[in-house]
């Protein structure tokens, strides 16, 4: 053979050996990062969804919390995505920046109460709370007039409890779960009507004085759940959170749930709202994170280990896999939030 | 010596040195404040926290020898980690603070992740069993208007740690507000502007008898003193508890105000920057603090944990005869808006607190020329210049006294401010900066000069401390200044800031002898000067 044939086949060979190598090689796992609503926290940090992200769409997801409508505001340096609980969130982010490159709606989940038995009990005395089928519901309109009236623990036979009867939330003008339970009540103060720019003037006054009574207010659902459930019925008689904290709770803490899982209720308000979990890309990275977490295994993830709805609202869901007494299968009575426009007047009328 | 026993001798010396390296104290030079080293491990977890959590530090120190990994626990006031936080706390990996307001009201660019609450303890009243007693505290439900009452009649005084420094005074603080505002549902600002919430605030911390930066303080305070009562975690009440009992002499008895009760909710939340092995540990860690076990740990403490309460096993921690029911539903007052608690703090520490009677002890003999001297003019004027003091919470109460003694061998010159308006703080700043350094050292001389002033005043109406601002280094005889101390009979404490080439023995010596403590003005002025202030 001539030299310069041998030279040839070791060219070939070197040339075929490199591309084996990045053919059998594994694809490098893309790292991007973005700010996270809380309450999504156990779900980014499940190893499941960990594993099924980097084996099957190379990501890895990293995250910083910050409050929904905080994120929008926040230092996007670096940042591939925004995953508020609302859509408020995507209008602010429109109003505030423009047009994102992509948002979609990735979870759902209901605005739900969370309390302990002997509070339920006593509400459900007083003709505020009712029972039907096994699972509780709030009657959103007598409670606000409760609440209005001044109404306190011990008139409703709880003088344990201080102070009057009240519903802890998040701060609304920081944090979805806060922002949209602000919106139920001024809906509720409403006669039951969504609130638009017109009439919600009618109800700020009201509104103001029901989350002035609650003082501090955190910034975080994730942190004000943990709270719920340490600190007991004195501090937190009942919060306001989503839907999923509890069964992802239920779910990951089997033992703890089986101890404290008859006093923890939920009572789900009538009517209430809907809790859109959508993610704005900031970039193509971000574009594609979109994609993969609509895979369905990853959605089938969200829902049985962290209790996100994950088809359309209204869906038939299996929902005794988690234990948790009184979950509906199926949440009617949902509400639309008001719009934008008006959820912006009542939070500079809050933020004053 | 044969082989094998060589290399077992080098082994045991080996195992010696690792172990004297468990609970290292070091100094860092950013934060200034001391910090105590846990294990030896490749990964750091550098932890700001509550002094309250130096008790926890035998099982930090457990986990650390299992677990390759180091930890170091800084302990600073909550009001401190909150600074730090929204200074980005470049220190620190992770923060652990008395209670979750700090975190939400210091983590602003929202670097915290992963919090959650470690352990609860309310703040309570503890109280001496017989005293209790004596004023029908036992078995009733008791309000603030009933604390304050017991104040007023001078029955009562009690020991509590400052409202603008550690969380356990702020907490009380609020309680007290709000029930002497008449239990609104929550504090408002115009709350606080009212007159006769002015008043009665000023009444009941004029029965403050001793205050201290920190919670840990005040309990070794309390043990090492003669008090009565102290306003603490009811943890901390239960251990001081422990010990009065091991000693033989009458525990506390605990009362939980029930218009005007605080709870600590201890939370540890990681500060994110992106270290993955990091924060693998961080969350083991935690993981550790959260199990079944270390919890009970935390329940032989005193403090209450978890979901469902105390375990059937620690129930006698929490003993019946001290006052305390953990079936008994705690329900504290809401904690106000950010800005309301920023403007009662500010309330506390400008207006409302027991005027300060603070003899500040200058050194200007020799040694201190130069580097010194210049170190002590600049902490004056920290201090005295009111905005420059207001932005560490720091600022002078009117009615407060201050006097500086400036001193080398003899008596240089003094001077008295009373009131101390911030027209007489100036001057006073401006008096010291003209003066220069030169001659021996006598700070027992200086000292006694103190005490010849605070014998003048009813000292019943103030928080009284001498703070000597030197390099250490003193002739004159101690003895002197014991004789003089004993003959006043009065508890004042004399705090060391010290500058300079400073040697800290004489003044150990002093602190110790008066309930008091050395600081280091060199790494950590604003620290120092926090410290000492916290303490009157």
């Amino acid at each position: 053979m001539k030299p310069k044939w041998i030279g040839l086949i070791i060219l070939i060979v070197a040339m075929a050996a490199v591309l084996g190598y990045f053919l059998i090689a594994p694809k490098p796992v893309d790292k991007i990062n973005g700010y996270l609503g809380g309450e999504k926290i156990g779900l980014f940090e499940d190893e499941n969804f960990k594993k099924e992200m980097a084996k099957k769409f190379s990501l890895e997801v990293n995250y910083r919390k910050a409050g929904s409508l905080d994120m929008v505001k926040a230092d996007k340096d670096g940042m591939s995505y925004l995953f508020p609980a609302s859509q408020t969130a995507l209008e602010l982010y429109k109003e505030e920046i423009g047009s994102p490159k992509r948002s979609e709606i990735i979870l759902n989940t209901p605005l739900v109460i969370y309390s302990h038995a002997m509070v339920r009990d006593s509400l459900q005395k007083d003709g505020i709370v009712y029972e039907s089928n096994g699972s509780y519901f709030m009657d959103m309109e007598k409670f606000v007039t409760a609440v209005k009236e001044g109404k306190t623990w011990a008139d409703i036979g709880l003088p344990q409890l201080y102070g009057s009867i009240l519903v802890k939330t998040t701060d609304p003008t920081k944090s979805n779960s806060g922002n949209m339970f602000a919106g139920l009540v001024a809906n509720a103060m409403n006669g039951g009507r969504v609130v638009d720019s017109m009439s919600v003037h009618k109800v700020l006054p009201d509104l103001k004085d029901f989350f002035k009574k609650m003082g501090y207010m955190d910034t975080s659902s994730a942190d004000l759940f943990d709270q719920f459930l340490k600190i007991g019925v004195g501090s937190y008689p009942m919060i306001a959170a989503y839907e999923n904290q509890i069964l992802e709770f239920a779910v990951t803490n089997p033992d703890v749930w089986e101890k404290v899982g008859d006093d923890l209720c939920i009572i789900y308000p009538t009517p209430t709202v809907y809790s859109s979990h959508v993610m704005i890309a900031l970039d193509d990275k971000g574009d594609y994170a979109i994609d993969a977490l609509m895979d369905p295994v990853i959605q089938d993830i969200a829902w049985k280990d962290h209790g996100f709805r994950t088809g359309i609202s209204g869906n038939q869901e299996e929902t005794d896999v988690f234990g948790v007494n009184g979950v509906l299968s199926q949440v009617t009575g949902v509400m639309p939030m008001p719009d934008f426009r008006t959820m912006d007047i009542i939070v500079k009328e809050l933020s004053n | 010596m044969s082989k094998k026993t060589f290399i077992s001798v080098l082994l045991i010396l080996l195992l010696l040195l690792s172990a004297c390296s468990v609970g290292r104290k070091s100094d860092n030079k950013n934060s200034g404040s001391k910090q105590n080293i846990f294990g030896t491990g490749g990964t750091r977890i550098r932890i700001v926290s509550g002094s309250e959590n130096k008790e926890l530090e035998p099982i930090i120190e457990q986990y650390c020898k299992k677990n390759k990994v180091t930890i170091e626990m800084t302990y600073m006031g909550s009001v401190d980690i909150m600074r730090q936080l929204q200074g980005g706390a470049a220190d620190f990996d992770a923060v652990w603070p008395a209670s979750s307001i700090w975190i939400s009201m210091g983590d602003t660019d929202f670097k915290v992740k992963h919090t959650e609450s470690t352990s609860l303890s309310p703040i309570v009243f503890g109280i001496k069993k017989s005293l209790a007693e004596s004023m029908g505290f036992v078995g009733k439900e008791v309000s603030i208007n009933d604390i304050m009452s017991k104040i007023s009649s001078g029955e009562l005084k009690f020991c509590m740690t400052s409202a603008t420094q550690s969380n356990s005074g702020a907490g009380a603080y609020l309680g007290f507000l709000s029930g002497l505002s008449g239990n609104p549902e929550v504090l408002t600002k115009e709350d606080l502007q009212k007159q006769q919430l002015k008043e009665d605030i000023t009444n009941l911390l004029s029965g403050v008898d001793r205050s201290s930066g920190s919670s840990e303080w005040l309990k070794t305070l309390f043990l090492n003193g003669d008090y009565d009562s102290m306003v603490n975690y009811e943890s901390l009440i239960i251990t001081t508890n422990q010990e009065l009992t091991a000693r033989g002499e009458e525990p506390l008895y605990l009362i939980y105000p029930y218009d005007g009760l605080s709870i600590s909710d201890s939370p540890l939340g990681y500060i994110d920057r992106g270290d993955k092995k990091k924060e693998e540990a961080f969350l083991d860690f935690q993981a550790y603090l959260l199990s079944e076990e270390v919890q009970s740990e935390l329940q032989k403490l005193g403090r209450r944990t978890g979901y469902e309460g105390v375990f059937e096993e620690n129930k006698g921690v929490f003993k019946k005869e001290w006052g305390i029911d953990t079936d008994r539903i705690l329900s504290p007052i809401k904690l106000p808006t950010a800005d309301v608690i920023m403007e009662a703090l500010n309330l506390y520490q400008g207006e409302f607190r027991k005027p300060s009677l603070s003899i500040y002890c200058l050194d200007f003999s020799g040694s201190m020329k130069g580097k010194g001297e210049r170190e002590v003019k600049e902490a004056m004027d920290l201090i005295l210049d009111q905005e420059k003091a207001k932005e560490l919470l720091l600022q002078a109460n009117p009615s407060e006294v201050n006097q500086v003694i400036f001193f080398n061998s003899n008596i240089i010159d003094s001077v008295i401010i009373d009131p101390s308006t911030e027209e007489a703080l100036n001057e006073l700043n401006e008096r010291i900066k003209n003066q220069s350094a030169g001659g021996g050292t006598d700070m027992y001389r200086a000292m006694l000069e103190g005490l010849i002033t605070l014998e003048s005043y009813d000292l019943n109406n103030y928080n009284p401390a001498i703070i000597l601002l030197t390099d250490g280094e003193s002739g004159g005889r101690f003895d002197y200044f014991k004789t003089a101390y004993e003959e006043l009979g009065q508890d004042i404490p004399v705090f060391s800031i010290m500058f300079g080439d400073a040697n800290p023995e004489q003044l150990e010596e002093i602190a110790e002898y008066t309930g008091a403590r050395v600081f280091d003005g060199r790494e950590n002025l604003a620290g120092a000067f926090r410290s000492v202030k916290g303490y009157n």
